[in-house]
């Protein structure tokens, strides 16, 4: 009973801390990592592609060095080392140098889900649309992109909420989501499980919302083709 | 003297240490309708494949229609062998110009096939001739039109927009390609759509499948798949159709109505190539047989010589399995 009382007296002094700051950022640094990871994620998998050797060894590299290492430990080199090549970053706050790694982190399992996705289409699709003459570039467009994408999406959702809850490592530079409001209000209350609980449950209900908005636009997207 | 659309020359390709192609040779004249039999792993699949380059030859040339579509091929050019250092040197070396270029080719002297290693005589030469006779892959390929053993069909298409999608993408490149080069043009991008349309719908009619204009291609029947696969070729014009086992997939009772297609189009007059396994069809349609053993044409005659007088004794070992 007293656990209820005190989340409820929390949540009414500190509901913006949660539910404005702490969700907020996680969601803008969710977004930025994904968006940038869908980006140079797709980047990196049409390089891997490509024949210059030099170019697919730097993508593996990287692939495997993101995937084969802690993001707690990528944030930390990122934090510390990333000012020391651009000047800049020292001078703003963490949050600037958090995103570049989630960015870099995120790039490497996108790329590896869209190369996949590409490989999974028949390759006849790609050589019958090249022996009516078309290009690579328009067979790759109109022809094996649009159903890769089918293969694509399910993984990329499931890679959007693992970015969700990779953010909440971010935590360790305060940079103000969910995690770091934990972190704020455990420390003004001292009340450590009802903090945790009502953070558990704000994830909780954030990957779930999340994941039900994926389906229906997978369902979406599955109609139309 | 019978207009050449294809020519083969001298191919082999390699897989790697697999030598698949050892050296095949041969024509296709306009009007001719040429049928490859073999067994498989014979290499008549990576022959016809040769042919549009879906398979890069690893040495030879192929021509359509007088353009060169592979890379020069400098064993296949006296001239350019006798410009190269290697001749040259074998030349002063006392051979006489049949010794030395007989030597070249037997011992695959110009192996490097670096440009650079032979002189700038042979360079220049090389490049001359690549200049002079090359086209673009996409343009050669847009006048050979292919037929595979398993469709491929475009999943995401319709099946309107599977026959339309190649001619409207060409067609709206070439009149950007046209103002480019500051010519007049008189269509605009919706008279192609239009025309790609109208002619679509056509050629769905003669194969009686218009209704089935804005279906997916997951829900037609194989033989429907094939047929309209091979429509959504001719809807490029093609000077040359190539036929890849179009029946091979299908189920027995579906092979009739595409047979019965290729059958109206070669008898229309379409060159065509066509490797198959259906031996009363290649007997039935063929001006010449071509038999394929283990990476060269072991033989090659009208439909009559090969079928009831065989020469070679493995195209007669495979004929006998092969026919009742």
């Amino acid at each position: 009973m007293v656990f209820v009382m005190n989340i409820v007296k929390i949540m009414t002094k500190y509901w913006k801390v949660f539910l404005l700051q702490g969700i907020g950022y996680t969601l803008l640094l969710s977004i930025i990592a994904v968006a940038g990871g869908a980006f140079f994620g797709s980047l990196m998998a049409l390089a891997k592609r490509s024949r210059l050797k030099i170019l697919k060894f730097i993508i593996n590299a990287i692939v495997a060095v993101v995937r084969g290492t802690p993001v707690l430990l990528q944030l930390y080199i990122g934090v510390f080392v990333f000012p020391l090549i651009i000047p800049k970053l020292s001078s703003l706050p963490y949050i600037y140098s958090v995103s570049i790694v989630l960015i870099i982190n995120s790039s490497a399992y996108v790329s590896e889900i869209i190369r996949s996705g590409i490989e999974a289409v028949d390759i006849g699709q790609m050589e019958a649309a090249r022996s009516l003459g078309l290009t690579q570039k328009t067979a790759m467009l109109s022809i094996v992109l649009p159903q890769a994408i089918k293969n694509i999406l399910p993984a990329l959702g499931n890679e959007f909420i693992m970015v969700v809850k990779e953010t909440s490592l971010a935590s360790t530079f305060f940079v103000g989501e969910l995690m770091t409001a934990y972190l704020k209000v455990k420390g003004n209350t001292y009340l450590t499980m009802e903090c945790l609980f009502i953070v558990g449950v704000l994830y909780f209900a954030l990957t779930y919302i999340l994941s039900k908005i994926l389906k229906a636009w997978e369902g979406r997207m599955k109609a139309r083709a | 003297m019978p207009e050449v659309m294809l020519d083969i020359k001298n191919i082999y390709k390699n897989f790697g240490d697999l030598h698949v192609l050892k050296g095949v040779s041969t024509t296709v004249e306009k009007g001719e309708v040429v049928v490859i039999i073999g067994v498989s792993g014979s290499g008549k699949s990576t022959l016809l494949r040769c042919m549009n380059l879906l398979e890069e030859p690893t040495y030879g040339e192929v021509w359509m229609e007088g353009k060169l579509m592979t890379p020069v091929d400098p064993y296949l050019h006296f001239d350019v062998l006798r410009t190269s250092k290697t001749y040259k040197g074998l030349v002063a070396g006392g051979l006489s110009d049949e010794e030395a270029i007989h030597k070249i080719k037997d011992e695959d002297l110009l192996k490097e096939k670096h440009p650079k290693t032979e002189g700038p005589e042979y360079a220049a030469l090389m490049k001359k001739i690549y200049g002079d006779y090359h086209i673009d892959i996409n343009l050669g390929r847009q006048k050979m039109g292919m037929v595979f053993q398993n469709f491929n069909l475009f999943n995401n298409k319709t099946v309107k927009e599977n026959i339309t999608l190649a001619p409207v993408k060409i067609g709206k490149q070439r009149l950007k390609d046209a103002k480019k080069r500051g010519e007049t043009v008189t269509k605009t991008a919706v008279d192609i759509e239009k025309e790609a349309n109208e002619k679509a719908m056509k050629l769905l009619e003669r194969i009686g499948l218009q209704d089935k204009a804005d279906a997916y291609p997951s829900t037609l029947s194989g033989g429907q798949r094939q047929r309209v696969a091979i429509i959504r070729a001719l809807a490029m014009e093609p000077d040359v159709m190539l036929f890849d086992e179009p029946t091979s997939a299908l189920d027995p009772e579906m092979v009739g109505e595409v047979l019965d297609l290729i059958r109206d189009l070669v008898k229309s007059g379409m060159t065509s190539v066509i490797v198959t396994h259906e031996m009363g069809f290649a007997k039935e349609v063929a001006d010449r047989v071509i038999f394929m053993h283990d990476g060269v044409i072991a033989e090659e005659g009208t439909p009559e010589e090969v079928f009831n007088n065989p020469k070679n004794p493995r195209c007669k070992d495979f004929l006998s399995k092969v026919l009742y």
